[in-house]
């Protein structure tokens, strides 16, 4: 008996051999993402949470079994919120760690650093910047945005400005993609309503005082300014102003990343009552945004603590698996890239979840995922349409006043 | 451009400009003395503005914020002359400069780690600015003119009228020669090095009394600062802070020309046309501090 079974036993092992190593090897099949945020610098409040975020986006997608028989894994670099730093950290994530994507640049100018090295390299850059450079820059169509253009922010301020009742608008821009960006895309926005502002100053960052700069603004008597700021420059404009003792009824539109409960730390309760705070906002009807947040606290054990962009890169992550599936079996990055507005189909059915839509995706549907951080509605360029929230700064506290939705262009 | 609105750039110039004068004078003692330019100056100014946050623990008001600064920015700086700069002054004057940048990012880094990036301000009241005529003052801004002031009188004063200026002048002029007539040039050292650290804690708390404490705000102060001393003749004293008023007044007073955006580059435009014409500085005369 055993003289018989002895020739058919190695066969039978290798052949068993075989079938592990070949199953083996399906379970091994990974696709390594890049996640290159601001965990040091201007940004380090919000980069360790959107790099959390998406590796919540990932444990997503590989409980559900992968993308197209692929799981995800992530590889994390800091920018610092510096280019040169960015630049440096994104060759190795593209030249050591061979990633296939990369996901979550926070500051405009570590994204307009980046994108010349992802795009040369083939590889889709995902990112939470405003400026309106990203968008024209892109020619290779490898650059999609999930914050709001800073274009956008200023039809935002414009919508809120017209609202308002104001009628001589004057604008400060810091001189850089972003702080002009605002101001031009309110400027635009406001002519095309046929009405005109007052002045215009676009000043240099990092002046011991910008007394001059506000000097030029408060002698052309304007009911209202609109800024494209950031934290310390809107604090000291903002106290050399109130110490003027000019223009004491002036009123302030400021991005929310500037206006929020740090300046009126920084300068009490009195000199900010009345200011007028604009900031993009989550998708915050949408399921996907309870789902993230649930499966955020339940990763972390800690709370989103309103870091907008943590959503953002949670719905990279999605948007790229999905995209994944619906690319199947072609997973270069290309291929994929290419199926991104594929599955942000306005005519979809609507999914909210990366296992819901890789369903509709088996089903032979097309989808429409509703993002955590906004419908998405990708354009043209890339770049999605969130809602924005109007809040005004009362005794000290920031007050939502309304929720303002562009209409999709 | 009437001439109110001329004289509010021109007295906003003269403000920044004694900020960086302060700067700029500290660079220029060490420059003269220990002879090499210290890019550590702007990340000691730093350390001292952060040290004032401490400030309101001991009173209300700009006064202890000022001193509290002030004292720790002229510990840190007598603390790198003990353990670095001691030992390379016999090297040559680019390894302590090489040391001094070193410094200066390891004081950053040392900051920004245990205090991180977010911006701090001081606990002072804001207080409506006093119109004088066509300008308008604000209390900061008198802050600034009253230290700043006073600071280059006691320096100058100590320079000039007491033994110790007397000796810090003959070890800039020779240190060898110094050093055979009895003068112990370590003493002078220190003198020199806590001068230079309390100058350039006042322009760290100033400036934070002015805008807000951040843990670049002095490595931005380096680059006027140099160019000041640089303008006014490495070296002398008086010329850096002339050298600061001037950047500070051409800057702004060139804004209705050329804009906002342009200021700084005004500023580099007057050190660069002064290289050109005039490479040793504006006064050469008296070089180094004598």
């Amino acid at each position: 008996m055993t003289a018989q079974v002895r020739p058919l036993a190695l066969p039978l092992v290798l052949a068993a051999g075989c079938l592990l190593g070949a199953s083996a090897q399906a379970a091994d099949k990974t696709m390594v993402i890049g996640a290159l945020t601001p965990i040091s610098g201007a940004g380090s409040p919000y980069g360790s949470g959107m790099q959390k975020a998406l590796q919540v986006g990932v444990d997503d997608i590989n409980a559900a079994g992968g993308a197209c028989g692929t799981s995800l894994s992530v590889v994390g670099e800091d920018t610092q919120t510096s280019p040169e730093a960015a630049v440096l950290a994104v060759k190795k994530l593209v030249e050591v760690n061979k990633v296939q994507a990369v996901m979550g640049t926070w500051s405009s100018g570590v994204t307009l650093a980046v994108m010349p090295i992802t795009t040369a390299a083939g590889i889709p850059l995902l990112n939470t910047s405003g400026a309106p450079a990203i968008s024209t820059d892109d020619k290779a169509d490898l650059v999609w945005r999930f914050q709001a253009t800073n274009g956008r922010f200023g039809r935002a301020f414009a919508e809120i400005a017209d609202q308002g009742g104001f009628t001589r608008p004057a604008t400060m821009a810091f001189n850089n993609a972003s702080g002009i960006g605002n101001t031009q895309g309110f400027v635009e926005a406001w002519k095309k309503k046929g009405k005109d502002i007052v002045a215009s100053v676009v000043y240099e960052p990092k002046q011991a005082s910008y007394r001059s700069e506000l000097q030029k603004i408060l002698a052309a008597k304007p009911d209202v300014v609109v800024m494209g700021s950031y934290l310390p420059d809107t604090t000291i404009i903002l106290r050399e102003w109130f110490q003027s003792g000019e223009n004491p009824d002036l009123k302030w539109i400021i991005p929310g990343w500037a206006a929020n409960e740090k300046l009126v730390e920084a300068l009490g309760p009195e000199v900010t009552e009345g200011l007028l705070s604009v900031d993009s906002i989550s998708n915050e009807k949408a399921a996907s945004l309870d789902h993230f947040n649930t499966a955020f606290q339940k990763a972390t054990g800690a709370s989103t603590g309103g870091n907008v962009y943590a959503a953002m890169t949670y719905d990279m992550a999605v948007v790229w698996g999905l995209a994944m599936q619906a690319s199947c079996p072609d997973l270069s990055p290309k291929a994929i890239n290419a199926k991104i507005r594929a599955v942000d189909d306005a005519a979809g059915e609507k999914v909210f979840t990366f296992a819901e839509g890789k369903a509709a995706l088996e089903a032979g549907k097309t989808i429409n995922y509703e993002g955590a951080s906004s419908q998405l509605a990708l354009d043209a360029y890339g770049d999605v349409t969130p809602d924005f929230s109007l809040s005004t700064i009362a005794k000290g506290k920031l007050v939502r006043k309304g929720v303002v939705s562009l209409p999709i262009e | 451009m009437d001439s109110a609105y001329l004289l509010n750039l021109a007295f906003n110039g003269a403000v920044i400009g004694l900020i960086t004068a302060l700067a700029a004078l500290s660079i220029t003692l060490v420059f003269g003395i220990a002879r090499f330019p210290n890019a550590a100056t702007g990340d000691v100014a730093t350390a001292g503005a952060f040290a004032g946050l401490l400030g309101p623990v001991l009173g209300s008001g700009a006064l202890p914020i000022i001193l509290v600064g002030m004292a720790t920015s002229a510990a840190v700086s007598l603390l790198f002359y003990v353990v670095l700069f001691r030992a390379l002054a016999k090297r040559s004057p680019v390894a302590s400069l090489i040391a001094s940048i070193g410094m200066a990012f390891f004081l950053r880094a040392v900051l920004t780690y245990f205090i991180g990036h977010d911006q701090r301000v001081y606990p002072l009241p804001l207080v409506r600015a006093v119109p004088f005529g066509p300008l308008r003052v604000q209390a900061a801004d008198i802050q600034v003119i009253v230290w700043a002031g006073a600071a280059l009188a006691v320096t100058f004063a100590l320079i000039h009228l007491t033994p110790i200026g007397k000796r810090m002048r003959a070890v800039a002029d020779n240190p060898d020669l110094a050093r055979s007539s009895g003068i112990n040039a370590n003493k002078v050292m220190v003198v020199m090095w806590v001068v230079a650290g309390l100058l350039a804690g006042l322009a760290g708390t100033l400036l934070g009394v002015k805008t807000v404490v951040s843990p670049e705000m002095g490595w931005d102060l380096l680059m006027p600062a140099f160019a000041a001393t640089i303008l006014g003749t490495i070296g002398n004293p008086l010329g850096a802070v002339l050298g600061g008023l001037l950047i500070g007044l051409a800057q702004e007073l060139s804004t209705p020309l050329v804009g906002f955006t342009y200021k700084i580059g005004v500023g580099f435009l007057v050190l660069l046309l002064t290289l050109l014409i005039r490479p040793q500085g504006l006064f050469a005369k008296n070089s180094l501090v004598r």
